[in-house]
């Protein structure tokens, strides 16, 4: 391979990350307003952030409006995916389209949509209307990745169980859920992240009352009044680090003693090892921007 | 009605899916079709029924000129995120499992991090009092150029947004590559270049077609971004459609402009989906 190229892909490389940490740096500025390098360093605006109700409020907001969605999306999703994947029926592949379309819709088309029907209803302004307008755009995220998870279920473990007595009920809850728990935790947690991200349905529909962290985070920006902005930033960034980060840690903490035992001559634990999960493989495909 | 139930009893199966999906298909019609189809209505029921509402599309040249410069804006970040994108997404697929490794994490890292906080953070480096402009006064370019809302800004806070998505999809593509293939085509006496360029770029071609149609489609509808960053005088169409809301309450014209970004958006979709099958697009 030569050189040229992998020039090239190391300084695009640069490029990606470059912006992504600039804005740590940025969180511990003395400056009220844009300016790199720092001027000085000190932590008052992460104690402004953590004291000041126009940031925490939605903060709140945001958790609540997430959890919400992520709830409600399973509850609806996880009926809906094992009919999907274990039935053959009419209507399939329109059901297939209808769970998968929201992902097609640019969000701004669907803002104006929520803006004028929500408000019909009495619902913009209040947390119950961004959870439903959160869940409908959550549903095709937790549906895929529930049905892959589905699709790849040894159902014979379900025959055992149904064969040995045990009725449907509790086939599902003692072997069904979980074998399936982390398909299910990571489809919730993609719900969980879709709402606490989304940015454009949120600007419009959330309004002064359940005004969501993006929308402030939005708003902030475009009067590039508050320079608690780099402390939200930093700290979306670290969470999204943590959470990614964490898995490859706890992978090489628990691959070391896994090799050690190869090495002393008894079968390497292979069941030990933690799940191959790859935090991007669902893609989050969406036209959120 | 005995018939009816009769046949309830004899095929159980054929109603037991419908009734796991009834909650989740009476909710997505509730709130996704209803208030799509709402939109559909308003364009052309605000302010009166008519076509009124996509006649002043096409009469009106602001309109034209904003959707040609999403057109062109979208083409544009598809191409710089393909160039940019490839080299990276190469380095991955020939550098050892551990390297690979960690260009992904980064690339993984970029992708979750929120759209407003990598906007942000241009805002930053592109800002009056930032790295670039000082570099580029540091260079000797008195007075530096003003960066910020300007279309240069938000076009590279776009590439740098959705560059993930590009070299995702062309690593998923490129380690596939069977390295047999360039062997067998050095050892048949191929030079480097013509390797790479006759065999491993049309292989990886389908991770390209993937990476472009996606970022194109996302830059179509892209709000965040050039709002924040953008040239007001330069509106993107989502952002027009915002400030058609935000500003004048006009809800018609607002309609309007979103059904024609919708079907632009389908269309890019049903021709991918003819030529390559949309499984393969959402990955």
């Amino acid at each position: 391979m030569k050189l040229l190229p992998k020039l090239l892909g190391v300084l695009v490389a640069a490029f990606i990350a470059a912006p992504l940490f600039i804005v740590v740096p940025m969180s511990f500025s003395t400056a009220p307003s844009l300016e790199f390098p720092p001027p000085g360093y000190w932590l008052g605006y992460y104690a402004a952030y953590f004291t000041d109700e126009r940031w925490t409020q939605p903060t709140i907001n945001s958790l609540i409006i997430a959890f919400g969605t992520m709830a409600l999306t399973m509850l609806l999703v996880t009926p809906a995916t094992f009919a999907v994947v274990r039935h053959r029926f009419f209507g399939r592949g329109l059901a297939n389209l209808m769970l998968t379309m929201p992902m097609a819709m640019p969000h701004i088309v669907l803002a104006i949509g929520y803006y004028s029907y929500l408000g019909d209803l009495r619902l913009t302004q209040t947390h119950l209307g961004v959870i439903i307008a959160h869940t409908a755009l959550s549903v095709p995220v937790a549906f895929l990745i529930l049905s892959a998870n589905l699709k790849g279920f040894d159902r014979n473990l379900e025959r055992a169980a149904m064969s040995l007595g045990a009725t449907p009920l509790r086939t599902f809850w003692h072997v069904t859920l979980p074998v399936l728990r982390p398909g299910f935790a990571i489809s919730a947690l993609f719900a969980f992240i879709q709402s606490f991200d989304e940015t454009v349905v949120a600007i419009f529909i959330s309004g002064r009352e359940s005004e969501t962290l993006p929308r402030k985070m939005f708003e902030s920006i475009r009067m590039q009044a508050d320079p608690v902005i780099s402390v939200v930033s930093t700290l979306l960034f670290a969470a999204v680090a943590l959470v990614i980060l964490a898995p490859v840690v706890w992978k090489a903490v628990r691959k070391r003693p896994n090799r050690d035992c190869a090495r002393g001559g008894t079968p390497a634990a292979k069941d030990a090892a933690p799940q191959d999960v790859n935090p991007c493989a669902p893609s989050r495909v969406q036209l959120e921007a | 009605m005995l018939s009816v139930l009769n046949r309830g009893a004899a095929a159980p199966g054929a109603l037991k899916p419908w009734l796991l999906l009834l909650p989740l298909v009476l909710f997505l019609c509730a709130f996704f079709l209803v208030p799509l189809g709402q939109v559909a209505l308003m364009s052309v029921t605000e302010p009166e029924f008519g076509l009124g509402n996509y006649a002043h599309l096409t009469s009106d040249s602001l309109y034209l000129q904003v959707f040609i410069n999403t057109f062109l804006t979208a083409l544009g970040v598809a191409l710089c995120c393909l160039l940019l994108g490839y080299p990276l997404a190469y380095l991955m697929a020939q550098s050892s499992p551990r390297v690979a490794a960690l260009l992904m994490l980064l690339v993984t890292m970029s992708f979750w991090t929120s759209f407003l906080v990598r906007t942000y953070a241009w805002m930053v480096l592109l800002g009056n009092n930032g790295p670039i402009t000082a570099a580029l006064a540091f260079l000797g370019w008195n007075p530096p150029p003003h960066l910020l809302f300007t279309r240069l800004s938000s076009t590279l806070a776009m590439v740098h947004i959705l560059i993930p998505y590009m070299v995702m999809s062309l690593y998923s593509v490129m380690k596939r590559i069977d390295p047999a293939l360039l062997r067998a085509a050095e050892s048949l006496g191929a030079r480097p270049w013509s390797v790479f360029r006759q065999v491993y770029l049309p292989l990886s071609a389908p991770g390209m077609v993937n990476g472009a149609t996606l970022v194109f489609m996302i830059c179509l509808g892209f709000y965040v971004t050039p709002v924040l960053l953008g040239s007001p005088q330069e509106q993107m169409v989502a952002g027009l459609i915002g400030t058609q809301i935000e500003e004048f309450l006009d809800f018609g014209q607002a309609s309007a402009m979103a059904m024609v970004l919708l079907a632009s958006t389908m269309i890019v979709l049903t021709v991918y989906h003819r030529r390559f099958g949309l499984d393969r697009l959402w990955g």
